[in-house]
């Protein structure tokens, strides 16, 4: 399969005037802001209501467009007739996720600002983050493979909503349930414990494990979404 | 181009077939819908050949201009847009949303990827289907222009629409190709003035329909029938208009096995499968063609057709 880099320039040109003509989808992008805004006077503990935030921002923003993006194709049969032009199946995948990652990455930033979150190493923020967009956007197209509409695509985001960002709030039960310990995997927790980590300053061992596990989340995570996409596809 | 044969539930539907395309040649394959995809998804399997299917969608958000740029920079195109939209005659939509556009247009402007299209073969299902007629000229006009440089086939499961622009067309059936006898109708006129021997004998049954002639051959037809005093010939389930009448028709056809079974029927004996007696004195014939045709037959024609048949 050839990657071309205009192509892929191309698609990510169509995609990216398609998403912001698309009230319904890019309205997403005021949900971080609106949140960030929300709780930023917020006092105590900091981390935690930022780690919130951002989880609930990847999951309602990143998974979400991507899902949109990739189902609305499907919807409309256009990408039929995109597999016949000589743009293969992963331009189109690689122009899609690349225009996502651009609108998260800004978002994200964008409200990290308005929150006022300040850390002590930006270096290792960035990468969690980076990291945790990849990972989403590969759920996003997962969730887009599975679905024949737009109507379908934005339901299917709402289980990994819910999975996600509620994961570590679940985790206050973990007591009562023991089996809820698994949860503390879920890259969601890992980015909340990574923050809360940072916040009172753990060495740099302990930093590294939760940035492990987002990574192993995102690295499986996206070879499964190639794997499906390529399988889906030639179903069609 | 080879077409594999294809049977459902043991039923042939499509028996083995070759089809020989050429450039400045539109061919047109006039069929039923279930042949007509059977046709598509083989063809899909192939990567020499440019699909333009009917339900093709669009992507409705962006304008005229912007999606032409969007296949010109997918498809290496080399053409600038703006000569592109002046070919297309799409100049005055140029910035309004395909959202937007009237209906006829939207289908148009669908049919133009076939123009960014990289494939040797383009293959087209149902273009005039939906389209307003300037746009079928429209269209026509420029497929004609591509075919110069493309083998093109049309897909059809109306007859009216591969005339539009067909150079030569077939009737697919589930015994194969059946070429049909296409003439202009002016060209026809000039065949008729010339003063030949008047003793040569006519075989074909000359048939109307927008303007073009169609000549079937007798074993062809199915059945003919007077509605309004004016003969219809039925085949293989479309209706064509002949201007003789049912009397000139059974005179010419008779040697063909063709029998007068009502007062405005005729009907082809060789595709009568089944003789359905309703009541005493009512009687219909069904036909091999297809489960509802079935043609009436009159209480007098009985004894005559009973004899023909040796029953």
């Amino acid at each position: 399969m050839n990657v071309s880099l205009k192509r892929i320039q191309a698609i990510f040109i169509k995609d990216y005037k398609e998403f912001s003509r698309n009230y319904a989808v890019s309205i997403m992008i005021l949900f971080p802001i609106a949140f960030a805004l929300l709780y930023r006077s917020e006092a105590g503990d900091q981390a935690a209501i930022y780690a919130f935030i951002m989880n609930f921002s990847l999951a309602m923003l990143t998974s979400f467009v991507q899902a949109c993006l990739i189902a609305e194709e499907k919807e409309r049969n256009t990408l039929r007739s995109l597999m016949m032009t000589p743009a293969s199946m992963l331009d189109v995948l690689i122009g899609k996720s690349a225009l996502v990652f651009l609108i998260s990455a800004a978002v994200l930033a964008f409200s990290t600002y308005l929150f006022g979150y300040e850390t002590s190493n930006v270096m290792l923020l960035t990468a969690a983050l980076g990291i945790s967009i990849l990972l989403y956007t590969a759920i996003g197209t997962i969730c887009g493979l599975y679905s024949k509409t737009l109507l379908e695509a934005s339901l299917s985001v709402f289980p990994v909503l819910i999975i996600f960002t509620a994961g570590p709030f679940a985790l206050v039960f973990e007591e009562q349930y023991p089996f809820l310990e698994v949860l503390r995997y879920l890259p969601s927790s890992q980015l909340s414990e990574l923050l809360v980590a940072m916040e009172i300053g753990a060495a740099a061992g302990e930093l590294a494990t939760p940035l492990i596990i987002i990574t192993v989340w995102a690295v499986v995570l996206t070879v499964i979404s190639f794997i499906l996409y390529k399988k889906r596809l030639m179903d069609q | 181009m080879n077409i594999r044969e294809m049977s459902v539930n043991g039923q042939r539907i499509i028996p083995p077939l070759e089809l020989s395309m050429e450039k400045g040649n539109i061919l047109g394959i006039q069929t039923n819908v279930q042949r007509k995809k059977i046709l598509l998804a083989q063809f899909a399997e192939r990567r020499d050949i440019y699909l333009s299917f009917a339900e093709q969608g669009e992507y409705t958000r962006l304008t005229v201009e912007e999606l032409l740029r969007f296949m010109k920079s997918l498809s290496d195109h080399n053409q600038p847009v703006h000569s592109m939209l002046q070919l297309f005659q799409l100049g005055e939509y140029r910035k309004v949303k395909i959202a937007d556009l009237p209906a006829s247009k939207k289908i148009y402007l669908s049919l133009l990827r076939i123009y960014y299209a990289q494939q040797p073969i383009i293959v087209l299902e149902e273009p005039y289907f939906q389209l307003e007629e300037p746009d079928q000229l429209a269209f026509a006009r420029l497929l004609e222009e591509l075919s110069e440089e493309k083998q093109i086939l049309i897909l059809t499961a109306n007859l009216e629409d591969a005339l539009i622009s067909c150079d030569t067309v077939y009737r697919l059936d589930e015994a194969g190709l059946h070429l049909l006898d296409i003439t202009d109708a002016d060209d026809e006129m000039e065949t008729r003035d010339e003063p030949g021997e008047a003793e040569f004998k006519i075989h074909k049954i000359p048939t109307k329909k927008n303007d073009k002639t169609i000549l079937f051959n007798p074993p062809e037809i199915d059945y003919i029938e007077s509605i309004n005093s004016s003969a219809m010939v039925h085949v293989a389930g479309e209706t064509y208009a002949c201007a003789l009448t049912l009397a000139e028709l059974e005179e010419r056809l008779q040697h063909y096995g063709f029998f007068r079974c009502h007062r405005s029927y005729i009907v082809n004996l060789q595709k009568v499968r089944e003789l359905i007696t309703w009541t005493k004195n009512s009687y219909s014939l069904r036909l091999t063609t297809g489960k509802d045709s079935v043609v009436p037959l009159s209480r007098t024609k009985l004894a005559e057709l009973k004899e023909l048949l040796n029953i």
